[in-house]
């Protein structure tokens, strides 16, 4: 079980008020709307949980849990790792861009300072970025998996609604449709390295790289 | 240069590969081994052998084609078509200069596995010294039902070295009556430049692909896929070409383009439109350069 100082920190790093610029990245869902690919909520249901079951999501977890047991002189390994498996130069903006604001935004939350001689990394993808802070706090690294997921879903729906693809209630209902599957991601990363990375979602990475030259777009991503 | 865990390049596995990759191997079951080593040096303004080591059923040729001193290169796999348990490894080892191109002689065909054999695996090294240009050109990969496959394409380059590859994959020939319910399908290209981890490109499709493949983050259906990657100083610059390339083309794709790589991923119905959009995209990336006869067959 979670403790309550955790939790508490969890709800505070991974809410969609925690300043790390989260509302203006769509992972290339925007594409995907214009070129209907979804098209309505059962559609964007499959979609978010494609990319959550086998897609970058998954991944993201995975990375994660690397960060978060990793000694400190392997995490700027990681770092590059998550850039480089990052495939498209929106979806490395994304990752880069909010795993700099998270830094920032997280300084209050003192982490101890690197080993002597052990340079910071230079770049901070976001998951890397709450890996490595939950490990500095104690927060378990499967309820920051969790917390993770929980946030990429929320903010897909939100950028769909924003989309006007569905509604409230609509984006609530996938909300509560990809809890098995957030729950099910959770549980399969637990054992796997940053050598089980990888991705199906052929048509997820295609969106990101189309919305690059996206004519008129809400988003940056 | 970082230092990585060792569980991300797997030193462990490359140590095996090499291991085993080598004559005096012994299998359990009656399985293809084949390698092919190739070192080029460059002589003046050509690009020549430097050493030539083939084993099992991988066989490289060098056919005679004037242009501009570059070494060209054709691979066999004489086996007929892959299966589990089998294992096939190339390397090619570019000096300083050496410009080569290197392509299969036909597709590759990688059939069903055994239930309790392990997945085929395929290795392929290549190291380029700077200045050297390689292309990695491939034919399709074609995945039957229940087929299990690792394949790695591990790029070390120079900082000012070139890299351009193409990695097709199409489940089941439609044309064939060919169709895959079920593989294990792990596909990475992981390219180190400077001393630095540059792409890590992993496709991953595991179980039941057939359905997979019709999800709409997946495939929407689709069931021939590329990759095609093309590392340069000035890689940026084609992205325009590349895309219009892309735009004209009935299929789903798009380019991007960071750091010095420019990469493009490709989904369509049949094989026949992505080797064509495929050409298109290799033209620009190549400067017009002609592709080996045996792309044209």
């Amino acid at each position: 079980m979670v403790e309550d100082s955790a939790l508490l920190r969890l709800l505070t790093w991974l809410s969609p008020a925690f300043p790390t610029g989260g509302f203006a990245y769509s992972h290339g869902l925007e594409w995907a709307a214009e070129a209907g690919d979804i098209r309505d909520e059962a559609g964007l249901c499959g979609w978010i949980g494609d990319l959550l079951r086998f897609g970058s999501a998954r991944s993201d977890a995975i990375i994660l849990r690397a960060a978060h047991r990793a000694a400190p002189c392997d995490v700027a390994g990681i770092c590059d790792f998550a850039l480089a498996i990052a495939g498209s130069a929106e979806r490395r903006l994304e990752s880069l861009a909010q795993g700099a604001a998270f830094r920032a935004a997280s300084s209050a939350w003192v982490v101890a300072a690197p080993a002597d001689g052990q340079a910071e990394p230079e770049i901070w993808p976001y998951p890397v970025a709450v890996g490595v802070l939950a490990a500095a706090h104690h927060v378990p690294a499967h309820d920051a998996v969790l917390a993770y997921l929980h946030g990429f879903a929320s903010a897909q729906i939100s950028a769909a609604m924003r989309l006007g693809l569905l509604g409230q209630a609509g984006g609530m209902r996938v909300q509560h449709d990809l809890e098995a599957v957030i729950l099910q991601v959770a549980d399969e990363t637990d054992r796997l390295g940053l050598d089980d990375c990888g991705s199906a979602c052929l048509m997820a990475d295609i969106a990101s790289m189309r919305h690059e030259t996206q004519y008129t777009r809400l988003f940056r991503t | 240069m970082t230092s990585l865990p060792g569980l991300l390049h797997g030193g462990s596995e490359e140590a095996d590969r090499r291991a085993a990759g080598r004559p005096g191997w012994d299998h359990a079951h009656q399985r293809a081994v084949g390698l092919v080593d190739i070192v080029l040096q460059r002589r003046g303004d050509v690009t020549g052998l430097r050493r030539l080591h083939q084993a099992g059923c991988l066989k490289a040729r060098l056919p005679r084609v004037e242009m501009a001193g570059q070494c060209n290169i054709v691979t066999m796999n004489i086996s007929g078509g892959i299966a589990g348990g089998d294992r096939l490894d190339q390397s090619i080892d570019l000096a300083e200069g050496c410009r080569a191109v290197m392509a299969s002689q036909a597709a590759e065909r990688i059939y069903r596995a055994l239930p309790d054999s392990a997945p085929a695996r395929i290795g392929n090294v290549v190291e380029l010294a700077a200045g050297a240009r390689l292309d990695w050109l491939p034919q399709e990969t074609i995945i039957f039902d229940q087929a299990r496959l690792q394949r790695r394409l591990r790029v070390t380059m120079a900082e000012d070295a070139c890299f351009t590859g193409v990695e097709m994959m199409v489940f089941g020939r439609a044309a064939m009556g060919e169709r895959v319910r079920w593989a294990e399908i792990d596909d990475r290209i992981v390219i180190w430049r400077g001393g630095r981890l540059l792409v890590h490109d992993a496709i991953r499709l595991r179980g039941a692909v057939g359905e997979m493949l019709a999800r709409p983050a997946v495939g929407q259906a689709g069931r021939a896929m590329a990759t095609i990657i093309h590392v340069a100083p000035d890689a940026g610059g084609l992205l325009g070409d590349v895309r219009q390339a892309l735009d004209k083309a009935a299929l789903s794709a798009g380019a991007t383009s960071f750091d010095g790589v420019l990469l493009a991923r490709l989904v369509a119905n049949s094989v026949g439109g992505l080797r064509a959009t495929v050409q298109a995209v290799l033209m620009i990336l190549r400067q017009g350069a002609a592709l080996p006869r045996v792309w044209q067959c």
